[in-house]
């Protein structure tokens, strides 16, 4: 340190400016947006659940499961995001048809994935084959019980529209289909 | 006899209403506001009332609504009496303290001068430090009576560091004593009708120092060792709750007027507006009569005042948001190292210029 800046006081009012610089910039660019003069504040922060943000594609919330157009899960129950998944949230039991040809032949018909548990690391997203699971940008899952927290098929299942986004993503973040 | 009774009675309720009423509950408020501005946030904003905010202004009810329902907690082992009574020891002094401080000069109203200062004391200055250094002992008590050792270490920091600051305080003044040769507020404030008598230009090394141990003497970050909460928890007032705790906290927002008040009439002109006499002022308002011009006169003086104590309180805010904590070890080196031998070197400077002046 230079004598000038151990000497304390010129130091003391430098930061004093710097704070009083923002002080003063925030209270002007506050007072227009609730007088109504201006469209938005130069406030970064937000006022938080009424005002959202959006957040990043690449932000990994609840993960949700996709729903195709005919409004049948993508997931063919392989079990690869139970294997994944470091934290063992997920519960699968397969079902499949029985003999009668039609479009699928797999699904799930339990899949339960626990959020209490859940780390939201993204191993399911990385590790699903068919584009089924996938995470989506709601973090607002806290809830007053555990038991809530358990989240079964028909509270997963999402529109695969909603997720196109995500999906975009994921295709070119783990190039899945170019072996 | 009656009319001087009133005119009291009325000055002691404006200033308790300024004080008490509007400056501790609004200054809670500006507090958290103007350091969320600061640190580019929007501040307290979630207590309302059918949905309107107000900017957050209604977390002073908020607040004040959760000391008085809040459980009045004394801990296992405290000494009853005394936990009570060390909050009413803490703020009593600082409220005592407005007695002696002018917030205006002398007005003819109605044929009667109006002196605008609850008690014209001769030793002013005195009173106010007399008073002010009772106000340890509320905290020193706080932290015994309430069988804590965060508590009790808190409470001696706080000991130790107002002792240190009074000296330097008491000496800083002394200083301002020299200059203007008198002890009464009012003749101190009245003195400095001209800009360039300001205490300011005149002590300006004063200034610093004064302002650096008052904010000390209040316990105010960068000086908050006493209530470190890192360290102690919070200090001495750890084991209170409810409206204890709402005292002590009132205690430090009226001391931070009270700080402001002092400041002001030893060293920013008090009353007056730069480069503005009061005679050019009432001759302003001239056409108003004797009583209405000194009326205005009046209103402005006291606003100019209290503007003037705003922006001081600004500026402590401004610092609290600005420093980091000085260490214990720091703090009475500040104290004792460096403001001490500075005021001494103040008071021998300032003899040597009147007597060169003289």
């Amino acid at each position: 340190m230079t004598w000038w800046e151990k000497s304390y006081l010129p130091e003391i009012i430098k930061g004093m400016w710097l704070t009083s610089r923002r002080f003063f910039h925030n209270l002007f660019g506050f007072i227009p947006f609730f007088l109504g003069t201006a469209k938005d504040r130069r406030i970064m922060t937000v006022y938080y659940p009424e005002e959202q943000v959006q957040y990043p594609i690449a932000y990994r919330g609840r993960p949700v499961l996709a729903q195709n157009e005919d409004g049948h899960p993508a997931c063919v129950a392989c079990g690869l995001c139970e294997i994944a998944c470091p934290a063992y949230c997920i519960h699968i039991e397969p079902g499949h048809n029985t003999g009668k040809q039609n479009q699928y032949e797999r699904w799930p018909d339990v899949f339960n994935i626990d959020y209490a548990i859940c780390i939201f690391c993204g191993n399911c997203e990385e590790a699903c084959p068919e584009e089924a699971i996938f995470m989506s940008d709601d973090c607002e899952i806290s809830m007053l019980d555990r038991k809530k927290m358990l989240y079964t098929k028909e509270q997963l299942l999402t529109p695969v529209a909603d997720l196109q986004k995500r999906i975009e993503f994921t295709r070119n973040m783990y190039a899945k289909w170019n072996y | 006899m009656w009319v001087d009774l009133i005119i009291t009675l009325v000055k002691i309720f404006f200033i308790l209403a300024i004080t008490v009423g509007f400056f501790a509950p609004v200054l809670t408020w500006v507090e958290r506001k103007q350091s969320a501005l600061m640190q580019d946030r929007i501040g307290a904003n979630r207590a309302d009332i059918m949905g309107f905010t107000a900017l957050g202004l209604f977390h002073i009810i908020a607040d004040a609504l959760k000391m008085f329902t809040k459980e009045d907690f004394i801990p296992d082992g405290a000494n009853k009496v005394l936990h009570t009574l060390s909050p009413i020891i803490a703020l009593v002094p600082a409220l005592v303290t407005f007695a002696v401080v002018p917030f205006g000069g002398q007005y003819t109203l109605f044929d009667k001068e109006v002196n605008l200062v609850i008690s014209d004391l001769d030793v002013g200055l005195l009173f106010v430090f007399a008073i002010a250094s009772l106000a340890t002992y509320g905290y020193v008590i706080a932290g015994w009576s309430s069988n804590n050792n965060w508590s009790l270490l808190g409470s001696m920091r706080t000991a130790s560091q107002m002792i240190s600051y009074e000296v330097t305080m008491g000496l800083t003044i002394i200083g301002v004593l020299m200059v203007y040769g008198t002890m009464k507020l009012t003749e101190i404030g009245a003195a400095q009708e001209d800009f360039l008598r300001w205490g300011f230009f005149l002590q300006p090394l004063g200034f610093f120092m004064f302002l650096t141990a008052s904010i000390a003497e209040n316990k105010r970050i960068p000086f908050d060792a006493p209530e470190a909460e890192s360290e102690l928890v919070a200090g001495y007032f750890t084991e209170y709750s409810g409206l204890k705790f709402g005292m002590f906290f009132m205690a430090e927002f009226v001391e931070m007027v009270t700080i402001g008040a002092i400041m002001t009439i030893l060293f920013f002109g008090a009353w007056h507006i730069p480069f503005l006499t009061t005679a050019t002022l009432l001759s302003w308002f001239d056409f108003l009569g004797t009583t209405g011009s000194n009326l205005v006169v009046m209103l402005i003086h006291v606003g100019v005042f209290f503007a003037k104590v705003v922006f001081f309180i600004y500026l402590q805010m401004i610092i609290r948001w600005t420093l980091p904590r000085f260490r214990y070890d720091q703090i009475m080196k500040l104290g004792w190292k460096i403001l001490l031998p500075l005021s001494l070197a103040n008071i021998f400077v300032t003899g040597l210029v009147i007597l060169a002046l003289n």
